[in-house]
């Protein structure tokens, strides 16, 4: 049935710069804010927004992406006419078909599922973003201005300019001209990776694009400066808000310690914007008669008896009577045990921290410091020590330096 | 397995709970921070395999069909079978009123009983505290031959005068029960959950419907004791009844203790709830928490010891809490101290306001008040 909008969300690529905690699943499925998954920001968006018909583009390790997003229910996508679907790469007859090539390869390869729906307008997103957005707003701009391609940007520091995709626009924030990381940016509106297209123009765009054997197949490097070249309308929409690339460690952990400030970043608590997620089922926490909280998101089936401050403990996670955990994030089932130090550390699905173990360190003012990660079912031995920016993906004996 | 079918009785609305089922059946009742009492119930059968389950509700029973909706929460959403609730069209012919036993509730929804596509039924009240293996209370029926298993506990807990009592044999069988006494006359007490086959049960409504008998216990096994089989089942984990606001507290505060957590928490038959999407709980830079039990989406920058707390409440900076349950969205304000407290369902205490109720009679608070 046809459908005036309908969201593309690219949720494929590896996430390399998580190294550990993307080995055995895509980036978008990457625990966030002690209840969440990366992606359930961009479908929690959709939903909100009022579009109920999302293409979910898989390619790496796709299995526990697969199973979180399910039947869509949790995010009230589970429907009759539309809902989530998810769209890996196939095989056509003659044995073709390939791996999504690019980004813009990768719609590409769907231009058949578009065309189920025959939308007037397609929301392109992608799953390594923290934010809350209303995109039917977005859709409203890009009608209004009768634009080919709106963009979504944000006013960054000149300095920041550097590393992003920038936007330059006229006085009614038409763009003339996209510079990806220019040296000397000219304007500082960032490109956010959001983005409308007419359905009509883009699907022209796309099947010159894949004729073109030296494209790349990117939105960014292909797509957006052959619109611009042949003339097309495009429109900068601004955004302002919260925003968070959650691509890096380090982006990873600040986004988290965000979460902890309630009013300075984004409100999850807010009931007209609420973040969906596939919750498992658990009971409520339990604080034990020695624990100390102080400046902490805990989350149910934890068991805490032990002192935990400025961190974020996703579900099903134990600290032990006299361990300690400080600026840490805790995912689902990770056990620190009694005496244990954790502190400036990320600890994946599952990680186990004996007795007496250290993981981490408070900033030292050493170049080399970072926040220390051990990778999902390892374990850490009694008495063993991680130091910072280490990156541990196999267990470390008792008594060992990792 | 396919071959059992779950009735949950949902009607009682126990008037020794006061204020906390003005509002609600006892099924409903908020329990665990995070529950309602017929979740227990509702998983336990789910956990076994049963895929069909009807609830038999007949007043105030909006809190629970809110709760329930299509069931898909227990993975009872389903276009074959699934979850039925059954209010009391069927017995509007009766006349008047109450049920006034669950045999005039199961002679309510006879259509439905005729329908059931299973051998077996299991049927028991929704508003226990419990977590029980109902597959292997079936399959020790299997093996007993018994023609009416009823599940009993060892632990002894409630009023007499709201319970009833079994005796067993040597061999293994039921030879007397009692029911309401005046004082605990026997080791077991029943929970008033029963398997029998549809068979039988049909037989028996058919029965008590001419005869005008209505309790389940009273009219049809007290006075079959000889001719059924009846063998107990007993369950030795954790059990909880609610039959005054007391008890309501005990039973809370019981689940301060880890292993009744952990028995009523099983990880193997989880417990199932209405998911609500709630943020994790927040705990602010001065706050303290200790020996308590607490639900997500709550925002606690003051003191909690040895409470529990369900989803999205929030505690002031300054205020005190022990001893004391507090319901979805209660909001207890800067500088307020409350101990042994009983607040319902988004009730609201003012700045420096001092509430102190007993272990023995806790304040029960009603549901929206503003203190």
């Amino acid at each position: 049935m046809k459908k005036e909008v309908v969201a593309m969300l690219l949720a494929g690529g590896q996430g390399s710069r998580l190294y550990a905690l993307t080995s055995h699943v895509a980036k978008p499925a990457v625990p966030f804010g002690g209840k969440y998954r990366i992606i359930d920001f961009p479908l929690s968006n959709c939903v909100n927004s009022g579009i109920d018909t999302v293409g979910v583009l898989t390619q790496y390790r796709p299995l526990e992406l697969n199973s979180y997003i399910g039947n869509g229910q949790p995010w009230d996508l589970d429907r009759s006419d539309g809902g989530v679907h998810i769209l890996p790469p196939y095989m056509r007859e003659g044995e073709q078909g390939t791996w999504y090539k690019g980004t813009a390869n990768a719609i590409y390869q769907n231009i058949g599922f578009l065309d189920l729906y025959d939308p007037d307008y397609v929301v392109i997103l992608s799953g390594d973003h923290i934010y809350k957005m209303d995109y039917a707003d977005m859709v409203a701009l890009h009608k209004k201005t009768d634009a080919a391609c709106t963009i979504s940007v944000l006013e960054v520091t000149m300095e920041e300019a550097t590393r992003f995709g920038i936007m330059n626009v006229d006085g009614d924030d038409r763009i003339y001209e996209f510079e990806e990381k220019p040296k000397q940016p000219k304007s500082n509106l960032a490109s956010m990776g959001i983005y409308v297209f007419t359905w009509s123009k883009l699907r022209q765009y796309l099947i010159a694009d894949e004729a073109d054997p030296t494209s790349s197949n990117d939105f960014g490097k292909n797509i957006i400066p052959n619109m611009l070249n042949a003339g097309e309308k495009l429109m900068a929409y601004r955004f302002h808000g919260y925003w968070k690339d959650v691509g890096t460690i380090n982006s990873l952990w600040d986004a988290n310690m965000d979460m902890l400030a309630p009013h300075s970043g984004i409100d999850l608590y807010d009931p007209d914007w609420p973040i969906y997620a596939r919750s498992p089922i658990r009971p409520p926490h339990v604080t034990g008669p020695n624990a100390k909280l102080s400046h902490a998101l805990v989350t149910g089936g934890c068991r805490v008896d032990g002192t935990v401050e400025n961190s974020v403990l996703f579900h099903s996670v134990t600290v032990e009577e006299g361990a300690d955990v400080q600026y840490s994030i805790l995912m689902p089932g990770a056990v620190v045990k009694a005496g244990a130090q954790v502190s400036y550390a990320i600890l994946a699905e599952n990680a186990v921290v004996e007795r007496n173990a250290c993981v981490g360190s408070a900033p030292s003012g050493d170049p080399d410091w970072g926040i220390a990660v051990v990778a999902s079912d390892v374990t850490v031995g009694e008495g063993a020590v991680v130091p910072p920016s280490a990156m541990i993906r196999e267990d470390v004996k008792g008594g060992e330096q990792g | 397995m396919n071959d059992l079918h779950g009735i949950l009785f949902a009607y009682r609305s126990d008037s020794n709970l006061g204020e906390l089922t003005r509002p609600r059946n006892t099924c409903s009742l908020p329990f665990g921070g995070r529950y309602r009492l017929i979740d227990f119930m509702l998983s336990n059968y789910v956990n076994s395999g049963i895929t069909d389950v009807g609830v038999i509700v007949h007043e105030s029973y909006q809190s629970l069909l809110d709760h329930l909706g299509s069931g898909k929460d227990w993975d009872l959403s389903r276009k074959h079978g699934g979850l039925r609730i059954l209010p009391p069209f069927g017995y509007a012919e009766r006349g008047d009123g109450d049920y006034r036993g669950n045999m005039d509730a199961l002679a309510g929804v006879a259509g439905y009983l005729n329908n059931i596509r299973q051998e077996y039924v299991i049927m028991g009240w929704g508003d226990l505290a419990v977590n029980l293996p109902v597959a292997e209370v079936l399959e020790r029926h299997l093996e007993t031959g018994a023609d009416v298993t009823m599940v009993c506990t060892p632990t002894l807990k409630s009023s007499p005068r709201f319970s009833e009592y079994v005796e067993v044999s040597g061999d293994g069988r039921v030879t007397d029960l009692s029911i309401h006494p005046t004082a605990a006359d026997k080791a077991l007490e029943s929970l008033e959950i029963y398997i029998l086959s549809k068979q039988l049960l049909l037989d028996m409504v058919d029965y008590c419907a001419a005869h005008d008998v209505h309790s389940f216990s009273r009219g049809v096994l007290q006075p079959r004791l000889k001719s059924l089989r009846l063998v107990p089942y007993v369950h030795q984990g954790y059990v909880g009844r609610f039959q005054s606001v007391s008890d309501y507290f005990r039973r809370s505060m019981d689940l301060l203790d880890p292993a009744v957590r952990d028995d009523l928490f099983n990880p193997d038959r989880p417990i199932r709830t209405k998911d609500q999407s709630n943020p994790s709980t927040y705990y602010g830079p001065n706050a303290v928490s200790n020996s308590s039990l607490v639900a997500d989406g709550c925002f606690i920058e003051g003191e909690v010891t040895n409470s529990i707390l369900s989803r999205g409440v929030i505690v002031e900076a300054g205020a005190k809490v022990s001893n004391s349950v507090l319901m979805q969205g209660t909001v207890v304000k800067a500088g307020a101290s409350l101990s042994y407290v009983i607040s319902d369902k988004n009730v609201q205490i003012n700045e420096n306001r001092i509430l102190t109720g007993h272990s023995t009679y806790p304040l029960a608070i009603a549901k929206n008040s503003i203190v």
